[in-house]
């Protein structure tokens, strides 16, 4: 599962940085903020979004301030989320906003982060290693990042028809090799 | 602007000890405890005017010891968890009430026994009793909530309910070595009142000082 790596990803930099480690601790806070940022402004109304960042740096000082009540033999996650959720309640009450979503929802911080969907792309760069790497590179430059076809082919040094060809061959075998029998 | 932030509690970054909490704890109810026992001698003894072992020798005496440092136990076992954001441990607390209804069952038989004679009940210091087990905590809970500050109680109220528990448990054990009175339902309802009202106390101040 995605979650548990998180978690020994996370608890591995938290008790790195509780031992004194200033690296550990930069990487770990600037991870949270990237789980946090979507996390709070899915829970907040549109005309309250902007106070998302408020509630992240609420939360990173308060991770600060109160380190010493995280328990290292428990889940770290679940200690950040406790954090998150009693920042949240306590912004929610002051500033009077009615959130998006029912207080007691307790919907994963680290099931989504906002780094343009990072997992997706570690999966599409393993999909891609089933064909030829010019054609996974011409896949990638054409259907991801947005290139033309001409510009693809040039970058290859081969005529937009052989390009057309191959981008079309190797999806085709990827289509028949991901999308099962079931199509 | 959350950059600058993470910047800054980078560099201020301080090692942490393994079960630093529990150390906290462990310091602040030794220092408040201090201060508990000071309490006796220099009020108690001195202001009041009881001298130490009033109960001496009869075997309420270690009752009383026996059911406050039980009650001071039971606020003490759930402190630590009560104190991080991400855990909660209510039953000492419930163990807690269904003690001192045990205590005031077998009160009010002993009470029954002696025929409802009013002094098993009020003895000759009930009205004072709660107050000064009050007093005699006070400096316990104050140097516990104090510590507690930096803290991050999921419920700040449960913390200081748990704090005050422990004082006033203990508060009450450092109070029954002035105090003369040798009746078990006397314990069973002033002690407990005075430990009770302790607890409260600490609900309330907690509430407010334990916000994060």
């Amino acid at each position: 599962m995605q979650a548990d790596a998180t978690e020994k990803r996370m608890r591995e930099l938290m008790l790195a940085a509780l031992d004194g480690d200033a690296a550990a601790y930069r990487r770990l806070l600037a991870e949270l903020t990237r789980y946090l940022r979507p996390w709070f402004a899915r829970r907040l109304s549109a005309s309250h979004v902007s106070h998302a960042e408020d509630l992240v740096q609420e939360t990173l000082l308060a991770l600060h301030a109160k380190r010493s009540t995280y328990d290292r033999s428990r889940p770290f996650t679940a200690w950040l989320h406790a954090v998150a959720h009693h920042k949240f309640v306590d912004h929610v009450r002051r500033h009077a906003i009615r959130p998006t979503v029912h207080l007691d929802d307790d919907a994963p911080i680290f099931a989504f982060d906002d780094s343009a969907h990072a997992a997706d792309r570690r999966d599409v760069d393993a999909v891609l290693t089933q064909v030829p790497e010019r054609t996974a590179d011409l896949i990638r430059q054409t259907r991801i990042e947005g290139a033309s076809i001409a510009e693809a082919a040039a970058r290859h040094g081969m005529s937009e028809t052989a390009a057309k060809v191959s981008i079309h061959r190797g999806l085709k075998s990827l289509v028949r090799r991901f999308a099962g029998g079931s199509k | 602007m959350t950059d600058e932030l993470i910047d800054r509690l980078t560099s201020d970054l301080k090692p942490t000890a393994p079960r630093a909490l529990e150390k906290r704890l462990w310091l602040a109810l030794a220092l408040g405890l201090i201060g508990t026992l000071l309490v006796g001698p220099l009020v108690l003894d001195l202001v009041v005017g009881r001298p130490l072992g009033g109960a001496w020798g009869d075997s309420m005496f270690w009752g009383k010891l026996a059911y406050t440092i039980g009650l001071g136990s039971l606020g003490l076992l759930a402190l630590p968890a009560l104190s991080r954001p991400d855990q909660s441990r209510i039953w000492p607390l419930l163990f807690a009430g269904a003690l001192a209804m045990l205590a005031l069952i077998v009160g009010t038989l002993g009470w029954m026994q002696s025929d409802w004679a009013m002094p098993v009940l009020m003895g000759a210091t009930a009205l004072v009793c709660p107050w000064l087990i009050i007093l005699t905590a006070a400096p316990l809970l104050a140097v516990l909530l104090g510590m507690m500050r930096s803290f991050a109680p999921a419920s700040p109220t449960l913390a200081g309910l748990a704090a005050g528990l422990l004082s006033g448990g203990f508060g009450a054990a450092s109070y029954a070595f002035y105090c003369g009175e040798t009746s078990m339902m006397f314990m069973a309802v002033w002690y407990s009142l005075g430990i009770a009202l302790t607890a409260l106390l600490g609900a309330i101040i907690g509430r407010y000082l334990l916000r994060w």
